[in-house]
């Protein structure tokens, strides 16, 4: 067994704090790992959350921006004019219960949850379509 | 090229030698640390700057090993990682502060706020100067990016170089972070159904994700308790 003498310590370290600062170190080390890891893979999971490859960047950001706005006209406009106006300014469409505390009313978005809300719409855009142009046969051009 | 130790040796004694030997040590050491330090900063490359960081981690070891005079392993992760995580930090708000409206930061942000916070999602980009709307956070950034962090990095590299003054600022500033979480979280939980109503991952998310940057606590117990005297005024 070491005596006091034989231990040595880092320096800067006294032998009251030994034992914290090792575990200071430890936790540092746990949090620069998991900073690299969560820096890394934040991007590429967001992006697979949400429905990318199947949906490209800008459907990724107009389909953000229905659910946000409870709109399904709403679309990203890319490139955005540089001293444009904010893209939501005015809109009237958003669902919240307003007061001091106001609670929003959009949908939650699970996983790949983008692609089905975009799938859906355009299921009920086609269902629309047929609807109107089966309900109207008169408006056909005669053969 | 010769090395300033290999230049100085003969002409100064072993003292200076040992000196320039440990300074030549600890700058190799640095360099990959730096290095790997940027990529870390980038929040995505950081898988690259890991290695590169563990390699001079590694070579200021041996160096200590070897019986030279650098760092202290524990000033060496805290200095860098106040670093990288200031960078972390100021990534995100900056981009929602300056760049809100280009198509990575709709996407990203967004994306990241209806998953975890929802201040990053609601009434997103509504604001006359765009970005997160939710009561208070612009306030929070604009104090934060240029008085909090930008004040952190600076004392983190003085931090570095075993300077008294870096020691001081990052005790001063790795408070401030006190500040930060109390206040930060405050707002959030006053206006909790702004932030986490239908997101993807409400409260036990955001934790999760943002956990790990506690590093200004972990600094705070260490340079209260370090000997001041490995400092240099």
């Amino acid at each position: 067994m070491k005596n006091s003498a034989e231990i040595s310590l880092p320096l800067g370290t006294t032998a009251p704090f030994a034992t914290m600062h090792k575990w200071l170190q430890r936790g540092l080390f746990v949090c620069l790992t998991a900073l690299v890891i969560e820096g890394t893979f934040t991007v590429p999971f967001l992006m697979v959350w949400m429905g990318w490859p199947t949906l490209s960047l800008v459907d990724i950001c107009s389909e953000l921006e229905k659910v946000r706005y409870s709109d399904d006209t709403r679309e990203c406009l890319y490139p955005y004019p540089l001293f444009g106006p904010s893209e939501g300014a005015g809109q009237t469409t958003a669902k919240d219960i307003w007061g001091i505390q106001p609670t929003p009313q959009y949908k939650r978005i699970g996983f790949r949850d983008l692609v089905k809300f975009r799938d859906e719409r355009l299921a009920r855009q086609a269902a629309a379509t047929k609807t109107d142009a089966g309900a109207r046969p008169a408006a056909r051009p005669s053969p | 090229m010769a090395t300033r130790a290999q230049q100085t040796s003969g002409a100064f004694g072993a003292y200076d030698a040992h000196q320039n030997t440990s300074s030549d040590a600890q700058r190799r050491a640095d360099k990959w640390m730096i290095a790997g330090t940027l990529l870390m900063g980038t929040a995505i490359l950081g898988f690259i700057g890991f290695p590169l960081f563990l390699r001079g981690l590694w070579l200021q070891k041996e160096a200590a090993k070897a019986g030279l005079s650098v760092r202290p392993l524990i000033v060496t992760l805290i200095g860098y990682l106040v670093i990288i995580d200031s960078a972390l930090n100021s990534i995100g708000w900056t981009l929602d502060l300056i760049a809100n409206h280009t198509l990575i930061n709709r996407v990203i942000t967004t994306s990241w706020g209806a998953m975890v916070d929802g201040g990053y999602f609601w009434h997103y980009n509504e604001l006359w100067l765009g970005g997160a709307g939710a009561p208070g956070e612009k306030a929070w950034e604009i104090a934060l990016i240029p008085v909090v962090f930008c004040a952190r990095l600076a004392a983190a590299i003085g931090f570095l170089q075993m300077k008294r003054w870096g020691q001081q600022w990052l005790i001063v500033t790795c408070w401030m972070g006190l500040i930060v979480w109390v206040g930060y979280n405050t707002n959030m939980t006053i206006f909790a159904d702004v932030r986490y109503a239908h997101v993807t991952f409400p409260v036990w998310g955001w934790w999760l994700y943002d956990i790990f940057y506690i590093t200004p606590f972990l600094s705070i117990p260490y340079l209260h308790t370090v000997n001041r005297e490995i400092f240099s005024d």
